[in-house]
């Protein structure tokens, strides 16, 4: 008997020692000591999330008492579902995702823009490009072509698609294959791919080995698309609305901020990426307005429906705050 | 205590070490021709072309970036991180491993009650993981001490009661005759032999630790060295990935210079470091 005890006292103890570890929950919403509210945003380490970090550098935030942690971790197939668990207040993430994850009833919205192209496919941060020695010259030669996106069913493949089609050719055979965006030069460079939609920094580093442009693909799919924005919780929209309206609020004075001031924009950079700074002088930016253009939203969802990414007639009436 | 010289060699799964290596006076002048080598190939291979500078630096490049890395603050918060993630990770397994082994290895209903569920759980990878631990703490440290606690716990768990079913009964049953109570036997007679075991389990667990530590951090993003190589990856600067992974192997022939001592010197009484003694 005393055998069994002690054996039930150690497993106790050493199941106690691994939970302790695991103990004390996430999400506390209390005030930190000089009266902000604390708020965690995830967004991934790249250019386009350069207003934001702006904002926090020039004080947009705490003027409206929000004391941001920038959360550098993961792309969007983490912070989707840590915006869901409450983990994240905010996080950014590509439009795209955010109508697929609504439509699979995830209770997220929309409440900041995060960057909009700029329309023109020669300047914008975006782009479809075929190696040195590529014969493909227009979209609408990729027939049967193997191009590189960065993840399936989602804006590569919808807005590939799309430039295809508008250069008057057929995207069925496209043969799409996933690669990271800092492998893609490489792997252009080494005839692994026919085609790869690039964003910067890797752009400008595949247009400098030589990488030809053939297509804007986010221009061809709306020349006011905002590629991707700032999502919370609808349970935070609830629980705090004021929270989030502050937050929209300091995005949008972020963003303006960002169009009015591309040096500082540029030169933040330098604070939470590791990119060449010889690389800033070339990189293309997207634009940072406040506004969301609906219709260019509503011509993204009917593609991804055409595609079958999502079903046809997607509820976009609350996916925007 | 003569019944200790008589059984087989403790330590099946200790380090054996090979007879060579115990003769051969020349081991770091090997180790070393062997890691020049690699730098000379790594170095020439690039600027040969075979493969393209571009996205594979000369090692040259990829040291100076290191060296230029290594006197900022960052890249030592960086690597204390890691340290720190795996210290904690790895000191939580060995704990919990030392006591839960114990106890089920000297209760020989409890541990074959038990088996069937070690089995089941065993080979679930730490990385499968990453999902629920990203979900529970976010990016925070916890995330990745749930990915190295549970790798490592089984190494060391499993060792420990190997080396528990491992003692000699007759030494067991002596203890016993001489009058030696539960705790003393433990002390006396099952520590002393599973300790071999356990510091292999600790050794190969140190080196898992490690990767899983760096793994958390480049996919879920806590900080640390795996987060600084996603990070220069999403920048683009190449030499910069190369630094951090060249960082993370010195880190790893560290830890295993440190952990290989520490076995030598907690051993140093028993045959397979004592080495003069032929079983």
């Amino acid at each position: 008997m005393t055998a069994t005890k002690t054996t039930l006292g150690v497993l106790a103890a050493g199941a106690a020692l691994t939970l302790t570890a695991t103990a004390c929950g996430s999400g506390d919403t209390a005030a930190s000591e000089d009266g902000l509210t604390p708020v965690s945003v995830g967004v991934l380490p790249i250019t386009a999330v350069a207003p934001l970090y702006l904002g926090v550098e020039q004080g947009f935030f705490s003027e409206r008492g929000l004391d941001v942690t920038i959360e550098t971790g993961g792309g969007g197939a983490t912070t989707v579902p840590r915006v869901v668990s409450g983990e994240l207040d905010f996080a950014f993430g590509n439009l795209a995702s955010l109508i697929i994850a609504r439509e699979q009833g995830l209770p997220l919205t929309v409440v900041a823009n995060g960057m909009t192209t700029t329309g023109d496919a020669d300047t914008d941060y975006s782009a479809l490009v075929v190696p040195a020695d590529s014969d493909v010259t227009d979209p609408a030669d990729l027939d049967g072509a193997t191009v590189a996106i960065d993840n399936l069913n989602n804006i590569g493949d919808t807005s590939v698609r799309n430039s295809v089609r508008v250069a008057g050719g057929d995207p069925t055979d496209l043969d799409f294959i996933e690669l990271a965006f800092p492998d893609m030069p490489g792997a252009l460079d080494n005839g692994q791919v026919d085609a790869a939609w690039v964003v910067e920094p890797f752009l400008t580093v595949a247009l400098q080995q030589g990488a030809t442009q053939i297509a804007g693909n986010f221009v061809d799919l709306h020349p006011e698309l905002s590629i991707a924005t700032y999502f919370t919780s609808d349970e935070l929209i609830a629980q705090d609305p004021d929270t989030v309206d502050a937050f929209t609020e300091a995005m949008n004075e972020s963003l303006a901020y960002a169009e009015d001031n591309p040096e500082e924009t540029t030169q933040i950079l330098t604070a939470y990426t590791e990119i060449d700074p010889d690389l800033f002088d070339q990189l293309r930016w997207p634009r940072f307005p406040a506004r969301i253009d609906t219709e260019a939203v509503q011509t993204l969802a009917e593609l991804m429906a055409a595609d079958g990414i999502i079903d046809a007639d997607p509820d976009l009436e609350t996916l925007i705050r | 205590m003569t019944a200790t010289l008589q059984r087989p060699q403790p330590g099946r799964f200790a380090p054996r070490r090979p007879v060579l290596s115990r003769s051969a006076p020349n081991r770091p002048l090997l180790g070393s021709l062997g890691i020049i080598g690699l730098l000379a190939l790594w170095e020439i291979a690039p600027r040969l072309g075979a493969v393209p500078e571009r996205y594979f630096p000369p090692v040259s490049e990829v040291l100076t970036t290191l060296a230029q890395r290594a006197t900022t603050a960052p890249f030592w918060e960086a690597i204390g991180h890691t340290l720190y993630g795996w210290a904690l990770g790895l000191a939580i397994a060995l704990a919990a491993a030392i006591l839960i082994g114990f106890a089920l290895g000297a209760t020989p209903r409890l541990r074959a009650f038990t088996t069937s569920t070690v089995d089941f759980l065993r080979p679930i990878p730490s990385v499968a993981l990453i999902p629920l631990a990203v979900l529970m703490y976010g990016t925070d440290i916890r995330s990745t001490l749930l990915l190295v606690v549970y790798a490592c716990f089984w190494l060391i768990y499993i060792q420990v009661l190997y080396g528990v079913a491992d003692v000699d009964p007759v030494a067991e049953q002596t203890a016993r005759s001489y009058g030696l109570g539960r705790l003393a036997r433990i002390r006396y007679v099952v520590w002393p032999t599973t300790l071999p075991y356990l510091m292999t389990g600790l050794r190969l667990a140190a080196a898992v630790g490690l990767i899983l530590s760096i793994t958390a951090q480049l996919i879920i993003g806590s900080p640390g060295i795996g987060a600084q190589i996603t990070n220069a990856q999403q920048g683009g600067a190449v030499a910069l990935v190369y630094a951090w992974i060249v960082a993370t192997g010195i880190l790893g022939v560290v830890i295993n210079i440190g952990v290989r001592a520490l076995e030598r010197r907690v051993l140093r009484w028993h045959t397979s470091v004592r080495g003069e003694v032929a079983v």
